[in-house]
């Protein structure tokens, strides 16, 4: 992946990219130096939402920032969308699972495909960008046999569904490499 | 870019040009970053976006803003875990009935 290559129109933040941007935001508040983790995650952020036109995070995620402390999480709601879940995401999830994907990766992977944006009634992201530098190997490394298999899923899906796609996997230290 | 040569001591020297144009001085931190591609050392400072939820605060609100974080870094790591792991999703069968059917056009 190289900065050509990587020019998303959508992205699908993880939880752990969000988490690290509150916390970053935590740190400056409270007058404390922030982690490489949180500089890594609030730095990425603040350049993928200079090329990208719509930033989404999951429901999980969204739901989650309804309940924190709304001076740190309403700007990050505000700039964001959350995804729900279309129909087969679940069922693409579990199939993710058998090339080793943890459950809660799964869902990652799958909303990247599965995604929906009720507002736009688009469909999955272009790419996820995540802390986890190990989802993202696995991903990279597994990638050609992923394809085979959800090509071979979508195939017997109704028509909407045969348009979906497999999203880019990016860490956030990959894309301070692109800034 | 700028070619860093790590010496005997497993030391990095910064260019002076590259020193004076980023303004660093004497005990400024920069982060050294594992990425894929290699190690990326990169200077802290506030990103543009931080820096402008920063700037947005009045004092009250940033009086509100340290007062929360405050309480918040007194959560132990377990606790800031158990927050960012609510209502985790299943992927089981079972779970499906909240998915949305696409349209057909």
């Amino acid at each position: 992946m190289t900065r050509s290559t990587f020019q998303p129109n959508s992205v699908l933040l993880d939880k752990g990219v969000i988490r690290r941007v509150y916390e970053r935001r935590v740190r400056l508040a409270f007058g404390k130096p922030p982690t490489v983790l949180q500089i890594e995650a609030a730095n990425s952020y603040a350049y993928v939402a200079t090329i990208a036109n719509h930033l989404y995070i999951t429901e999980q995620t969204s739901n989650i920032l309804k309940r924190r402390t709304q001076i740190f999480a309403a700007p990050l709601l505000a700039e964001t969308r959350p995804l729900k879940k279309a129909r087969y995401l679940r069922r693409w999830a579990r199939r993710l699972t058998e090339f080793a994907f943890s459950s809660e990766d799964a869902i990652i992977l799958a909303y990247g495909s599965f995604g929906l944006d009720v507002e736009s009634r688009t469909v999955g992201v272009e790419a996820i960008i995540t802390t986890d530098n190990r989802l993202a190997e696995h991903y990279e490394r597994r990638h050609a046999e992923i394809k085979n298999r959800f090509d071979d899923m979508i195939v017997n899906l109704p028509e909407p569904y045969a348009r979906l796609t497999l999203p880019q996997v990016a860490t956030t230290a990959t894309v301070l490499t692109f800034v | 870019m700028e070619k860093l040569t790590v010496d005997a001591d497993g030391k990095i020297t910064i260019p002076p040009e590259v020193i004076q144009k980023r303004g660093l001085h004497p005990g400024d931190e920069l982060a050294l970053v594992e990425a894929p591609e290699g190690l990326l050392v990169y200077q802290g400072g506030v990103d543009d976006k931080t820096s402008a939820w920063w700037n947005r605060l009045d004092d009250g609100q940033r009086l509100l803003a340290e007062t929360e974080a405050r309480r918040y870094e007194s959560l132990s790591d377990k606790e800031r875990d158990s927050i960012w792991n609510e209502e985790a999703d299943s992927i089981e069968a079972e779970a499906e009935s909240d998915e949305i059917d696409l349209p057909t056009k």
